[in-house]
């Protein structure tokens, strides 16, 4: 089988087609191809053509979970938590994804319209044990502001407890193709990583690429969609301007800073010189975090990434230079920029069941309810069901993250960082159920599902 | 009087002011039921329609009104009006130590001549003391967010209650522009019934003497003193109407928080045009609508309704357009609901120094969500390499963003005068 890769993108549409189902039988006597010699892509007729080559494989599990972002190792520990073999592929050089090295350091939405919390389970362990680190985390149980933790100490945290969970994990490596059988249920994934092309066969697959990068590639039916991708920085020296929030701040039991114009008419078009200070504070001392919406762009898009990725750097360096010529701001510099782009959005499942923007404004109820989400915006806190983990029709596969069932407005909800944990605990507790008992993820005793969630401490309402 | 004279009299007071309570509170499913309230009095309504140059509909029972107490003297204050009743029985209660004011001229024809020369040039100046409008002004307390708005709205009843219970009833009898509107239209009915039937055979000279004449039947020309605080009153009404119409279009130039209701006439005539009835206050579900203080529409703006946008309760509605439905004078235009929503309250103005986009504190999109009218949108800025919400010019100022707008104290986005471009 000859494999074209198209010029440009990422997902070449012969990537899509399934590798041979015959690879699974092949796979155990070629374990040690890393030292053959690999044949290299040629031109053939103004084609670029890539040779059929055998993959070996790298591991055989029960539950493959791609993507160690929020959604990711929330999955993974709640599903090794049933004692299930769990494998963990993460494309980065550590765990978190953007909520460490996308520095979204907020922690939101967390709390309902009357400050309570809704969002429980795993997020909250993973808080608690910040909670006793130093500079761990901030504005803990202070609704309506959210916590805001810091990046390092989230590593940190995550890296002691995959070395402890007994979790067979694998950083550095990036998942790029599914593995599916002649049914077309999902058998496993194919990861690039230093060690060359290698294939992880699984029972069950977690989608917690974000970018649904495996769903996608196993056939299942997606919303492409586009939206703001920024980047995200630190910036150092900045408690001498503010260090308390108040104005600008939407906490109203804190005192505002005065400004000279305070209240007075803004002209149409006015330049912002950061007299309102920039970023919000981070348990780090005398740091803040700048967020940056930024331009739309295709998340799937080489080309964008790329642009993204160099001129946000330039932008924010002439930012925070702009924030230094304000009197006080002096000594402010630029600790770091976020090492991955602030990619909030790109496909969006077709579940079983999409959540809808009517169903979260009108509080729908769910009997397959899995978790909540905190108050957004105009939204309250809302219900997930766990149909928009399952894709419509491909077996063995369930999306967890950013990447779930729901329409675009919902999805913009669904992707923060607190919601990701509850997306991917329950995908993990129902790969683990799907193991124990030997059935496809749409088949789950939802009983059980959200039993399991109780037990491990989640909110269901 | 006998007893039996007085009881229906009596009655048909209370029944009448059962009724206008029902017009006003409004206790019948017919939600424009309070703006024909204050229009049945006839000195309302023809300043409104003088002031307005067009006659509402309205004028039909302020005209019935007029007819009857043209032949009954003060017949309206007699059995219709509740104020006068209220005061009445107040009155009944109250101390009646003095009656100096028994010696006052009758100050109340004088404020309707001025206030009807003043409608001459637009501005009906002393409408607000149409005793109908001071009676149903308190109605709208159950709207008032705040001490001041209660105050505010109940000021004019509670002034006239106080006052009738210590001196008297001197405000109907002396003060009230409608009863004087009354005694004008009694004593001109009288002047010119005796004209007709006395008959002059001469009309050779009467157009010379049409003048005279005129005043002669006007009722004020009894007496040389009366004409002339008749004409000084008139002239006064327009000194008073030009001036103010020049200070209203002056205070909103310079202004940037003066913001009216939907539909409201422009700003130079609406302080005039508006009695304070509070219907427009009372009829608002967003509670968005209060009695002005002076702050904004200045001393002649007093008790005028603005708009004001808070945290805690909502906008002016697409949906609504209630208070454009209830004013009886035009102050605020009767306006379909599809083109209150495209009456420009002011505009929406962003402070990106403020806001939590563009300083990168939140991921806020709320003014963008709540938009109504798809007139803001959060906005790359690449020059600036900031995002912050941008108003197109779709925006009417119906304050959506600003309620919305998480930022503290200040709201990033507020709705401030619309300046000319």
């Amino acid at each position: 089988m000859r494999r074209s890769i198209a010029a440009g993108g990422l997902f070449a549409a012969g990537s899509l087609m399934p590798v041979s189902s015959t690879l699974a039988d092949q796979a155990g006597g070629e374990s040690a191809s890393q030292t053959e010699r690999r044949v290299p892509a040629t031109t053939t007729g103004g084609k670029v053509v890539q040779p059929r080559r055998d993959v070996p494989v790298l591991h055989k599990t029960s539950v493959l979970v791609v993507g160690g972002g929020p959604a990711g190792t929330a999955a993974a520990f709640s599903a090794k938590r049933l004692g299930v073999d769990v494998t963990l592929v993460e494309r980065y050089g550590y765990l978190g994804g953007l909520a460490t090295g996308g520095l979204v350091l907020g922690i939101f939405p967390l709390y309902n319209r009357e400050n309570k919390q809704v969002i429980f389970g795993i997020g909250e362990e993973f808080m608690k044990k910040l909670d006793v680190l130093k500079y761990g985390i901030i504005d803990r149980n202070k609704p309506p502001v959210y916590p805001t933790i810091d990046a390092e100490a989230f590593k940190y945290t995550l890296a002691s407890m995959v070395l402890e969970s007994g979790i067979t994990a694998y950083l550095d490596c990036w998942g790029v193709d599914a593995i599916v059988d002649s049914r077309g249920a999902v058998r496993g994934a194919i990861f690039e990583s230093k060690s060359g092309r290698q294939a992880i066969l699984a029972d069950i697959v977690i989608d917690a690429s974000g970018d649904g990068d495996i769903y996608a590639a196993a056939g299942a039916a997606f919303e492409k969609v586009k939206t703001n991708i920024g980047l995200i920085s630190r910036i150092g020296n900045i408690d001498e301007v503010d260090m308390a929030p108040g104005r600008g701040s939407e906490d109203p039991t804190k005192p505002s800073i005065g400004r000279p114009d305070e209240g007075g008419r803004p002209s149409k078009g006015r330049v912002n010189d950061f007299s309102g200070h920039a970023g919000n504070s981070t348990p780090a001392p005398h740091v803040n975090w700048l967020n940056m919406r930024g331009p739309v762009g295709d998340a799937l898009d080489v080309s964008d990434l790329t642009e993204f990725e160099l001129k946000h750097r330039i932008g924010t360096w002439g930012n925070v230079e702009k924030l230094r010529q304000k009197a006080g701001n002096e000594q402010v510099y630029l600790t770091e920029t976020a090492p991955q782009l602030g990619v909030r959005l790109s496909r969006l499942l077709d579940g079983v069941k999409k959540l809808k923007v009517d169903e979260i404004h009108g509080g729908a109820k769910f009997k397959d309810v899995i978790g909540y989400s905190g108050a957004y915006a105009n939204a309250p806190a809302f219900q997930i069901p766990y149909g928009s983990l399952v894709p419509a029709k491909v077996e063995n596969v369930l999306a967890a993250g950013r990447c779930i069932s729901a329409e675009f407005e919902v999805a913009d909800i669904t992707r923060l960082i607190p919601v990701c944990w509850v997306t991917g605990q329950a995908a993990g507790l129902a790969a683990a159920l799907c193991i124990q008992n030997k059935c496809k993820p749409r088949n789950v005793n939802v009983a059980k599902l959200q039993d399991l969630l109780h037990q491990q401490g989640a909110y269901l309402g | 009087m006998t007893f039996f004279q007085r009881v229906p009299r009596r009655a048909i007071q209370l029944a009448c002011f059962v009724g206008a309570v029902v017009l006003v509170w409004p206790l019948l499913p017919w939600a424009i039921a309070p703006r024909f309230f204050q229009q049945i009095s006839p000195f309302v309504s023809l300043a409104s329609s003088i002031a307005a140059r067009s006659i509402g509909l309205g004028a039909i029972f302020a005209l019935i009104v007029a007819v009857a107490s043209s032949f009954k003297k003060r017949w309206f204050c007699l059995y219709l009006c509740p104020t006068g009743f209220l005061l009445e029985n107040t009155n009944h209660i109250g101390l009646r130590r003095t009656r100096w004011w028994s010696k006052l001229p009758p100050v109340g024809r004088y404020v309707a001549i001025l206030t009807l020369v003043g409608a001459l040039f637009g501005y009906p100046v002393l409408m607000w003391m149409d005793p109908l409008c001071i009676f149903s002004s308190p109605f709208a307390m159950n709207r008032a967010t705040n001490p001041v708005s209660v105050i505010l709205v109940s000021l004019g009843l509670g002034v006239l209650v106080g006052a009738t219970f210590v001196f008297g009833m001197a405000w109907c009898v002396r003060i009230c522009p409608l009863s004087g509107f009354q005694d004008m239209l009694f004593a001109m009915r009288k002047a010119l019934w005796t004209k007709l039937t006395s008959r002059a055979p001469s009309s050779a000279d009467s157009a010379g003497k049409l003048g005279g004449e005129l005043v002669k039947i006007s009722g004020v020309s009894q007496r040389p003193a009366l004409a002339r605080r008749a004409f000084f009153a008139g002239a006064g009404g327009a000194l008073l109407a030009l001036g103010a119409r020049r200070l209203g279009a002056a205070r909103y130039r310079k202004s940037d928080t003066l913001l009216r209701p939907p539909g409201a006439v422009p700003e130079d005539r609406f302080a005039g045009l508006c009695i304070r009835c509070n219907n427009c206050v009372h009829a608002c579900p967003s509670k968005i609508i209060r009695p002005d203080l002076g702050h904004e529409g200045g001393l002649a703006g007093f008790g005028a309704p603005i708009i004001r946008y808070d945290r805690n309760y909502k906008y002016c509605l697409e949906t609504c357009d209630a208070c454009t439905q209830v004013c009886p004078t035009g102050a605020l235009t009767a306006l379909p609901l599809a083109q209150k929503n495209k009456y420009v309250i002011g505009e929406a103005l962003v402070d990106n120094n403020i806001c939590l986009t563009a300083l990168g504190k939140k991921e806020c999109d709320a003014c963008e969500i709540a938009c109504p009218y798809d007139a803001v949108k959060i906005t790359w800025d690449e020059a600036q390499y900031i995002s912050y919400p941008v108003v197109n010019d779709k925006c009417v100022g119906c304050g959506a963003c600003e309620v919305v707008c998480p930022t503290n104290p200040v709201k990033s986005i507020r709705v401030w005068t619309q300046k000319p471009a």
